[in-house]
């Protein structure tokens, strides 16, 4: 305790002499080096302190305090006290000293008050070296058995939970209980909450429409039970059967996760359109008149469990490999038949991952607002309703803040259920025994269910994506299908100039910051959506619950809702990061993390606690087993994990549209603009272009992860990812 | 081994889950180089106890201390404490000499040398022929030996078993038990072993300690809870035993009088003063004869005569209630329905409060 | 000591990575040399634009293009510490909004006086928080080849509309969600009167197959056939017919509204003089004259670019004198939103 105490007190002085304080100097000049920006003693909280802001001098007491020796339980304690009295110092100064003086309209006695900016490497690095201290502190005092890894994990994720979800999320939906002036209008909420566009039955009792939350909840609904359903017959088909094609099929049922939005929409709309391809057929063929039932809520069904259910493969392909065969075996012997055994065993088994990808399939469906925009016709959903709210011809952010209440309120009613349903049963299934079973085949019943079900819609996924690369080559799709290369020829130009080569495409600069991004961010969001999953897991600490809860606010809120509340809370000091790539990164692992935490937390489920505690036994620290015990066991949660959180990164709309910058515009932006300028070969041609982008870079995180091996007899051979097929290892 | 074994010490422990007590108020020393076993009925505590040893569940009340250090704010990772456990706990995705070799590697030994020392204690064991095999790759016993020396190639100051024996078949968990005493005996181990088989705690132990709900019941040598046990609780758990309802009614040499049925006897006092009593009485030593013996003797009557093969056994029906008894096999046995006098051997009869 | 090394470098490791956020953290300093244009028309607009400003005053444009309500949304949020210095495009009711708001500064900008009466009296009207820079009239288009298969006559009115033969043909985005929408609400109401003009959006509710989300998607939906009659912007439809779609603009014969495209200063933010010569650029005639090049028609605000030829021709469109400072205010539009929301779009179709 004493050294992490010591090194952690020598981060913060450091911090406090050697790095610049605020993200920009004080006096406004503009940063030169990228270097100045972590070492510039000018600019340091000492060197500012003692030129006039004394204010940044306080941080020193409680770095100097926390130096006072000693091993015993009342040492940490204080050790404790340092930390949290620096935390708040350092946290109180930049809320109460803003860009233009007080943020506090009591303080406004004394005058105007002192200015600032936002924070930079010398802040976040004080702050983060207290929270170390408070750690260092509480781990002392026995927190999690003494373990300052686990204390420290815990610390961190709650300070970034708190400070990136609750605390933007929150501001926000407090407008739901202000006027657009922002004075406190409670009553304000009910007349909006109950408005009858939300809660209208008038579909049951009318010919009228119903109200946004049932047909969003319905809708919901629909689509996590297909994407579960199709998601699990494509697990259970790649696990354990010898179906023929079985690596086209595992293919077929991860590659709508790498498509940007809009695209599975628009292919759609040309195959089911009123002029699309299966329309004109009909008519030509049987006289079958086209309309446009695809536009509504069968078309938005569909692209929604298109989209969707690869999310629940990558659950269920985790949990049905991790179901002991021995246990199946146990069954065999006890007479029972295949699909009894199914019925019986295998089922009840899936049931953590099932409740999983369920819930993720309908949170997403909540979440999702492409598919609903371009394929919603008159049916509308929560999402869009929101997104027109902030950004309509009417805005009204108090109505978008209700409106995400109530988004909000079914997707913590599911994640309830989903807890009821899993209950506190115990779904162990790899254990620290030695496993030799052989996994016994499916019952044909299922085998051939799930045929039945993976197959044609495995065909349909073939379908739309030759429809999307056959539409990125012709010229206009729908009218002229010359063969062109030009919509890749205006996107992704590259001419030889006079210094080297130009990329002088229009869709290279958004290109290169996507990728670029989504490399930093899926790493950094998988790390913290696993961490979170194993404290969750495996570590008991008060406000688990709420924790947990918190680690979905920011998935279960609609994207629009997070971008305005990410601008409002963090283009102000002391966090001041709008138009810096940080802000995307952020808002990128923040918004997807939760899927590293389902996943990981269902693979956890599987991996019996003993394995740990041997690891603690032998001389192990929490991270040590973290690294060689659970890591290499829970390698599908990782896989999972890291392939969506790159894909998101890459495919996200809603959230970044608000917080693209100059600097960093977004792939999906940039297609956004083409969608609405009606050029759609050149959307379509990049959004391909992005597939193909996404699928080798799956490729490269299969290879670097690797396979799990358990050393299943006969489960060995595993297809693992023969070259170009982005699978993920099974 | 280079380390000396350290002992273990517990000092008013007590662990508390929310309002569920699992350990309440324990005190007890594992001498250095012991074996002692901790042995109750399941939900008495004594695994919460061993989990305390190694760091895995912190106290909530009282010191732990291993040597003389206490370790009772330590972590696992910081105690010099091994454990092996129930399901062995073999982590499924490293080979046998992986799993061996993973203490000293995550204490920062070269790997060379930590798959030396693995490939010692492997030897040692018998295992040194499937180093490389997956732990799924193994029988079970293979398995359990792999848990052993994985727990053995750190050399702890003191090993933790937990059940060890409870997945292996009958023949194989005497002989199993046998090698983990031997093991213990030849490398100067303290070790510390949990179990709920009273036969099994008897046969390795220097010392046993009776856990129930919660508490310690009595801490003794193998043979003061046979012939000594403490409580009523004690008597039923360790051996068999025969629980008879008796009256002390008086006095003689300084051993007590009392009376069985219609019958009285005279028999040690222990700690029994007057009023109802518990008698105790071992199955061996009760003895049986075919005429009235010239001590008090109660009648009775072979109710069931079993042959077992190394012995007889016999359910024995007299005016105080059925006795179970073992007698050497012998050619003129005793056969159902035959009446007999039954003589206590005094000193494997015990009066207990009752 | 095992326990100092794994210290340590875990310390390194989460002292190297908050130094390499703090480097990622790098943002786009203010600078005297640059302004940040948020910018509400099509990509290649933007991009010229910002070419062109930047060759002629050497100011370099950091240029984010976003949709109207997306500009207007982020601009609202970030009031508390503008980023932006021009908001650049979009129709001229969503500034006028923000003018209402505070969110713009006043200019007038030297160019006043090159500029069309339409595009000064909308100065006015913002007193001189926006200025417009191009007129799009509303109109409607029509795919001749779904209105040829369906036998269907081709409209030339607003009334041609209420045919039942149009049932399900007529696409119209959601006034509630889309400014155009709204724009024709405005305009049906200032050609009929309110009462009529309410009957007459009743009658054509009979015959919209979807309102959908944007304002440009009924083109977008023309082009591919998927509705007969969109209703929208005659520009945007003239887009898609030079493009080549099978799509006919209509000017209709009632006359039409039109949206007032507008830029705009926006308050506090740190470029504002480099944001006022890029409102003098964005009115000027070189700014003005890059639609031409990419065969954008709608009409410019300065009288000084020469139209080509092939524009629709403005003056023989019939306009109302569309009135921006009534339409263009929050109570009315709240009003009148509210009103079509509970008298139009609910009624079974």
């Amino acid at each position: 305790m004493r050294k992490r105490a010591l090194l952690w007190v020598a981060v913060a002085l450091a911090a406090l002499v050697l790095a610049p304080w605020y993200m920009e100097p004080a006096d406004g000049s503009v940063p030169g080096f990228w270097l100045t920006r972590v070492i510039n003693p000018l600019e340091s909280a000492l060197a500012l302190g003692f030129g006039g802001r004394l204010w940044l001098l306080l941080a020193l007491v409680p770095a100097l305090a926390a130096l006072k020796p000693g091993e015993d339980v009342a040492a940490a304690r204080w050790l404790t006290a340092c930390g949290l009295i620096g935390l708040a110092l350092v946290l109180a100064q930049g809320f109460l000293i803003g860009l233009k003086g007080w943020n506090l309209d009591m303080l406004s006695a004394f005058g105007s008050g002192p200015t600032q900016g936002g924070m930079g490497t010398g802040g976040f690095l004080v702050l983060a070296a207290f929270l170390m201290l408070t750690c260092a502190g509480l781990a002392g005092q026995g927190w999690c058995r003494g373990d300052f890894f686990v204390v420290s994990a815990i610390g961190w994720v709650i300070g970034l939970i708190v400070l990136f979800v609750f605390m933007p999320v929150l501001n926000i939906l407090a407008s739901a209980f202000q006027d657009n002036a922002g004075h406190l209008m409670p009553a304000l909420f009910w007349q909006k909450f109950s408005d009858a566009s939300i809660w209208g039955l008038g579909c049951v009792t009318s010919g009228t429409a119903c109200g946004v939350a049932w047909n969003t909840v319905f809708l919901g609904i629909l689509v996590g039970l297909s994407s579960t359903i199709l998601g699990t017959a494509f697990a259970l088909i790649a696990l354990r059967t010898s179906f023929p094609a079985k690596g086209a099929l595992k293919l077929l049922a991860i590659l709508p996760i790498i498509t940007p939005p809009f695209v599975i929409g628009l292919a759609l709309i040309l195959i089911f359109g009123r002029s699309g391809a299966v329309s004109t057929f009909l008519f030509q063929w049987f006289g079958i008149p086209p309309s446009r039932w695809i536009y509504g809520l069968p078309g938005v069904f569909i692209a929604q469990t298109l989209a969707f259910t690869p999310a629940a493969y990558l659950v269920m392909l985790g949990v049905v490999q991790g179901i002991s065969p021995t246990l199946e075996e146990a069954a065999q012997t006890l007479r029972a038949k295949p699909f009894t055994i199914f019925a019986t065993l295998t089922w009840p088994l899936m049931r953590p991952g099932l409740a999983n990808s369920f819930l993720l399939g309908f949170v997403e469906s909540l979440a999702d607002f492409g598919n609903p925009l371009v394929l919603g016709g008159n049916f509308e959903v929560l999402s869009t309703k929101i997104f027109f709210a902030v950004v309509g011809a009417a805005t009204d952010q108090g109505r978008a803040a209700v409106l995400s209440i109530v988004l909000l309120s079914f997707t913590m009613m599911a994640f309830a259920a989903q807890q009821l349903w899993v209950g506190r049963k115990v779904y162990t299934t790899i254990s620290g025994k030695g496993d030799a079973g052989l996994q016994i085949p499916l019952s044909r019943r299922v085998e051939w269910g799930a045929y039945f079900l993976a197959v044609p819609w495995g065909l349909f996924t073939i379908a739309v994506y030759l429809l999307i690369f056959y539409a990125s080559a012709v010229k206009t799709i729908g009218r002229d299908y010359t063969f062109t290369l030009q919509h890749y020829v205006t996107a992704f130009n590259i001419e030889s100039g006079a210094n080297g080569l130009l990329f002088s495409g229009s869709a290279w600069p958004s290109f290169f910051a996507t990728v670029k991004i989504a490399a930093i961010a899926a790493p950094l969001t998988a790390a913290i959506g696993l961490l979170t999953a194993y404290l969750l897991a495996r570590q008991s600490f008060a406000g688990k619950r709420a924790f947990e809860f918190g680690t979905l606010l920011s998935f279960a809120i609609p994207g629009t809702v997070v971008g305005v509340s990410y601008i409002l809370a963090f283009n102000v000091p002391p966090i001041e990061i709008t138009g810096t790539m940080l802000i995307l990164v952020i808002c990128f692992i923040f918004r997807n993390m939760p899927v590293g935490v389902r996943a990981g937390i269902a693979s956890l489920s599987q991996i019996d606690k003993s394995l740990d505690e041997a690891s603690f036994t032998l001389g192990a620290s929490a991270l040590t087993t973290v690294r060689r015990v659970i890591l290499p066991l829970i390698k599908p949660a990782i896989l999972a994990s890291l392939v969506y959180a790159f894909v998101r990164a890459m495919t996200a709309v809603s959230a970044v549209i608000f917080l693209v910058s100059a600097e960093y515009n977004l792939a999906t932006i940039y297609i956004v603009g083409r969608v609405e300028a009606g050029e759609h070969g050149l959307a379509i041609a990049y959004s391909a272009t992005l597939i193909v982008v996404m699928a080798l870079a799956i490729y490269l995180i299969n290879l670097l992860i690797g396979e799990r091996k358990i050393g299943r007899r006969g489960a060995a051979p595993a297809p693992s990812a023969p070259t170009a097929t982005p699978v993920p290892a099974a | 081994m280079t380390k000396a074994p350290a002992s273990v010490e517990f000092r008013n422990v007590t662990k508390a889950y929310g309002a569920v007590v699992a350990v309440d108020d324990v005190s007890f020393v594992i001498p250095p180089a012991n074996l002692v076993t901790l042995l109750g009925p399941s939900g008495c505590g004594k695994t919460t106890s061993l989990r305390m040893i190694a760091g895995l569940e912190m106290s909530t009340k009282g010191q732990i201390f291993i040597g003389d250090k206490d370790v009772t704010h330590l972590s696992a990772a910081d105690r010099d404490v091994s454990m092996v456990f129930q399901s062995y706990a073999l982590f499924p995705h490293m080979s046998v000499l992986d799993n061996a070799a993973y203490g000293p590697s995550v204490q920062g030994k070269p790997k060379e040398q930590a798959r030396e020392m693995a490939m010692d204690k492997l030897k040692m064991l018998g295992l040194d022929g499937m180093v490389n095999r997956l732990p799924s790759e193994l029988s079970g016993g293979q398995q359990q030996r792999v848990a052993i020396a994985r727990a053995l190639v750190l050399e702890p100051q003191v090993l933790l078993f937990d059940e060890p024996l409870s997945n292996l078949d009958a023949k194989l968990r005497r002989r199993v038990r046998e090698e983990i005493r031997e093991l213990q005996l030849r490398l100067n181990l303290t070790v510390a072993y949990v179990t709920h088989d009273q036969e099994e705690a008897l046969a390795v132990s220097d010392k046993v300690i009776v856990m129930s709900n919660s508490r310690i019941a009595q801490v003794g040598s193998p043979r003061e809870l046979y012939e000594e046990p403490a409580s009523l609780f004690v008597a039923d758990f360790v051996g068999d035993s025969n629980l008879l309802d008796g009256e002390i009614v008086g006095e003689i040499n300084g051993n007590a009088r009392v009376r069985m049925g219609t019958s009285e006897v005279e028999l040690p006092k222990g700690n029994a003063k007057s009023g109802p009593v518990k008698v105790m009485v071992r199955p061996n030593a009760v003895k049986l004869h075919r005429t009235q013996p010239a001590e008090a003797a109660l009648k009775a009557r072979v109710g069931k005569a079993s042959y077992i093969g190394k012995h007889m056994e016999y359910t024995i029906e007299t005016a105080v209630g059925e006795l179970f008894v073992v007698d050497a096999v012998r050619p003129d046995a005793w056969k159902t329905g035959d009446d007999v006098f039954v003589v206590f051997d005094r000193s494997m009869v015990k009066l207990l409060l009752a | 000591m095992r326990l100092f090394p794994d210290l340590a470098i875990r310390t390194l490791c989460a002292v190297a990575s908050t130094a390499l956020l703090s480097a990622i953290l790098a943002g786009p300093a203010a600078a005297q040399g640059q302004v940040t244009v948020y910018c509400s028309i099509l990509e290649e607009q933007c991009r010229e634009g910002s070419a062109l400003f930047e060759k002629a005053t050497g100011i370099k444009v950091l240029m984010v293009r976003k949709s109207t309500g997306e500009t207007y949304a982020t601009i609202k949020a970030e009031s508390a510490n503008p980023k932006g210095d021009v908001w650049w495009g979009g129709p001229g009711e969503a500034h006028l909004q923000a003018a209402e708001e505070g969110l713009t500064e006043e200019y007038k900008s030297p160019m006043l006086p090159q500029l069309y009466d339409w595009a000064v009296r909308h100065a006015e009207v913002s007193r001189f928080r926006t200025t417009g820079i191009y007129l799009g009239a509303l109109g409607f288009g029509i795919n001749t080849e779904v209105l040829k298969a369906r036998n269907i006559p081709e409209p030339k009115c607003w009334a041609d509309l209420l045919d039942p033969k149009f049932k399900d043909e007529v696409q119209l985005a959601d006034p509630n969600s889309s400014g155009t929408a709204y724009t024709l609400l405005a305009t049906i109401v200032q050609l009929f009167g309110e009462d009529k003009g309410f009957d007459y959006l009743k009658g054509l509710h009979k015959n919209i197959s979807q309102y959908t989300k944007s304002g440009i998607a009924p083109i977008n939906a023309l082009k591919l056939g998927e509705t007969g009659v969109g209703i929208g912007f005659i520009h945007d439809i003239m887009t898609q017919k030079l493009a080549g779609a099978p799509v006919k603009a209509i000017a209709p014969c009632e006359g039409t509204g039109y949206e007032t495209g507008s830029v705009s200063l926006i308050k506090g933010g740190k470029g504002t003089d480099a944001g006022r010569k890029f409102v003098d650029f964005a009115l000027g005639v070189e700014a003005q004259s890059i639609n031409n090049r990419l065969k954008i028609y709608s009409m410019p605000s300065n009288r000084e670019v020469v139209i080509p030829p092939e524009a629709p021709d403005f003056k023989s469109m019939k306009f109302i004198a569309y009135d921006t400072a009534k339409y263009g205010a929050a109570e009315t539009r709240t009003r009148l939103l509210k009103k079509w929301g509970d008298e139009v779009k609910s009624l079974p179709r």
